[in-house]
């Protein structure tokens, strides 16, 4: 397997896949050390190591702050920026679409009104409401995208388009009519890690690296559907399957991914397109890529967005706009 | 390499392979590699093709003639089980193509279509080795016989040197063989090309029709290729099928289809047939009006 991997990607991937593994190694130990209480590195592998071995040899003070605060919130954002790449790497395949993102068939609109829905109630837990939210919404947009039984590329995106706009209308409407929730719905909207812990984790973790493991999995049809949808067939693909299954596995690892962090844009459209420049567009490279330098990215963002003007917390998807923006015009610049 | 013609093998034997209307459910010839039998196309505004029936053996080269909108393209969809009939049938081996999954088909028919986008960043060896997945699947990992039969089609193209590169670089020609050499990894017994000199300059088109050429009489694949220019039809195919207004205006040998008649009937404009200086081929040239 790994032998024709190497040989069937335009630049050796694994060397490049080991590196950004191992800065975000590097960087969960750093992210673990930063904010309002600095931890040395070598005290974060003290505490992760006492941990590990179930032992107590570290400081109580200092496993509570590394281990049950930031750990849980570091490993969070990795996972969602992880997810939001590999999904978006699939859309844009998918589509063939540059501009598409995890967020392109209504995801996060149907996202929104569920956590808007839960939020404004307070009857529901706002995580499941926004995971269900996400998913219907794909799911209604690939039944309304149906014409003589099968769903057709452009009508998906149509129907992504045209729903989305409604349910972002929804959530609008509901907030002017609730203004009391209006500050909370807004900041779930905008994104962010702020307050999450292991059980946002060990909700949306598994269920992000397994779709993470399907796309994956999917490279061949992936790659086979970059060059359009006749083309595909006659390479022997069942379009209508393969499109399910992308599909599926997208949604499940964006829903995850904005019911953990609320709507996070950016990571999902520009990382694919940073990992296509790093190792080509063959997704057998392409989608551990993104989903690494997705969570590379995240993982940074999230760490500058709580401790840039610490002790407030600022979106992180504005501050990952504002690293990666600038860091994808200088390599288009670079061609 | 690129530029083996081998024009002097052309024969005028007459198993055209192509048959005409009142003898379609005639006894089928054993070695006919894909076949069209009273086939009505359309799409959901209309019926593009009438009743038409056509077949080509292995080893030979079907050309598609005719004006804009006459229906090649949609011939070509059909035949190449991306469209389903109105009425009628696609044989491929003798059996109905709409009985194969889409992995059967495409182990026995490889499709080299027009335009097919190319701003996405593979490599040669990348798209080519995609058509491997008819034979290896779509989850299993290749083995050392896909790895052959792709080096193989890519030196058949000439190709191996580019096999590195990345399909976004490359030029028009360049792009059509990589087409060619992916449909010939799927180790087809027929093969289908729409258009394949659309945009090519003169070197490019002798390249890609030679090629053509050479896998029909050389590695026994039944050809069928749709073309605008009908000089090339005449250079290239070993026999044409003429197709206007919704069915077939004619069929059989380049030097028996085009002709003024058949072809003023086809396109509506007065034309004049001469002969090609070095091979003796039908030459068509337009008449000027007015």
């Amino acid at each position: 397997m790994t032998a024709t991997t190497i040989r069937s990607c335009s630049r050796p991937i694994w060397p490049l896949a080991v590196g950004l593994a191992g800065l975000l190694a590097v960087g969960l130990v750093l992210s673990l050390g930063v904010g309002a209480v600095s931890v040395a590195p070598g005290q974060v592998l003290a505490v992760l190591w006492a941990k590990a071995r179930g032992t107590a040899a570290a400081p109580a003070q200092l496993t509570i702050i590394v281990w049950d605060l930031r750990l849980a919130r570091a490993l969070l954002a990795i996972a969602i920026g992880a997810g939001l790449a590999a999904a978006g790497a699939a859309y844009q395949a998918v589509f063939r679409n540059p501009l598409a993102d995890p967020f392109v068939i209504g995801a996060s609109g149907g996202a929104a009104l569920g956590a808007a829905g839960a939020i404004i109630t307070g009857r529901l837990p706002v995580v499941p409401a926004a995971f269900a939210g996400a998913v219907l919404a794909v799911v209604a947009v690939y039944l309304l995208a149906q014409t003589g039984g099968r769903p057709s590329a452009i009508n998906l995106l149509l129907a992504g388009a045209a729903l989305s706009t409604l349910l972002s209308a929804a959530v609008t409407l509901l907030m002017f009519l609730n203004d009391r929730a209006l500050h909370e719905v807004f900041a779930w909207l905008m994104g962010g890690l702020a307050g999450r812990s292991w059980p946002h984790l060990a909700a949306a973790g598994p269920v992000i690296l397994l779709s993470i493991a399907g796309l994956w999995a999917l490279a061949r049809p992936l790659d086979a559907l970059t060059g359009g949808e006749e083309s595909a067939q006659s390479l022997g693909l069942n379009l209508m399957r393969a499109r399910f299954a992308v599909v599926a596995a997208a949604t499940l690892a964006t829903a995850a991914a904005v019911a953990a962090g609320g709507i996070i844009g950016f990571v999902g459209l520009i990382v694919p397109h940073i990992g296509r420049r790093l190792g080509g567009g063959a997704h057998a490279g392409l989608i551990p890529l993104s989903a690494l330098a997705g969570g590379l990215l995240l993982l940074v963002a999230d760490d500058l967005a709580r401790t840039v003007v610490a002790p407030v917390e600022l979106p992180v998807g504005v501050l990952m706009a504002l690293i990666g923006a600038p860091f994808f015009l200088w390599l288009l610049k670079r061609g | 390499m690129l530029f083996g013609l081998r024009l002097g093998l052309r024969r005028p034997d007459a198993a055209f392979g192509l048959r005409r209307p009142d003898a379609a459910f005639a006894s089928q010839p054993p070695d006919a590699a894909l076949e069209a039998r009273d086939l009505t196309l359309g799409y959901h505004h209309g019926i593009v093709l009438h009743n038409l029936h056509l077949s080509v053996r292995s080893g030979r080269v079907l050309a598609l003639a005719g004006p804009n909108g006459a229906g090649k393209t949609t011939l070509l969809r059909s035949l190449a089980r991306l469209l389903r009939p109105r009425q009628g049938i696609v044989l491929l081996d003798g059996r109905d193509v709409w009985r194969f999954s889409e992995r059967d088909t495409a182990r026995r028919l490889g499709l080299v279509p027009q335009n097919e986008a190319a701003e996405w960043p593979l490599t040669v060896e990348q798209v080519v080795m995609l058509g491997r997945a008819a034979h290896r699947g779509w989850f299993m990992p290749y083995t050392a016989a896909d790895h052959r039969a792709v080096d193989d089609a890519l030196a058949q193209t000439g190709l191996t040197p580019l096999r590195a590169r990345l399909l976004t670089e490359l030029s028009g020609g360049e792009r059509q063989r990589v087409l060619i050499a992916r449909a010939l990894a799927q180790e087809p017994a027929a093969i289908l090309l729409d258009e394949p000199t659309a945009q090519l300059d003169l070197r490019y088109q002798a390249a890609v029709l030679g090629l053509t050429r050479r896998l029909a009489h050389e590695r026994g694949l039944a050809v069928v290729v749709s073309l605008h220019d009908l000089n090339l039809v005449a250079l290239y195919a070993d026999q044409v099928a003429l197709i206007a207004d919704g069915g077939l205006v004619a069929e059989g040998s380049p030097a028996d289809v085009l002709t003024p008649d058949h072809l003023q009937r086809a396109y509506g404009v007065p034309v004049a047939v001469g002969r090609h200086p070095v091979y003796g081929t039908p030459l068509v040239m337009p008449v000027m009006e007015g």
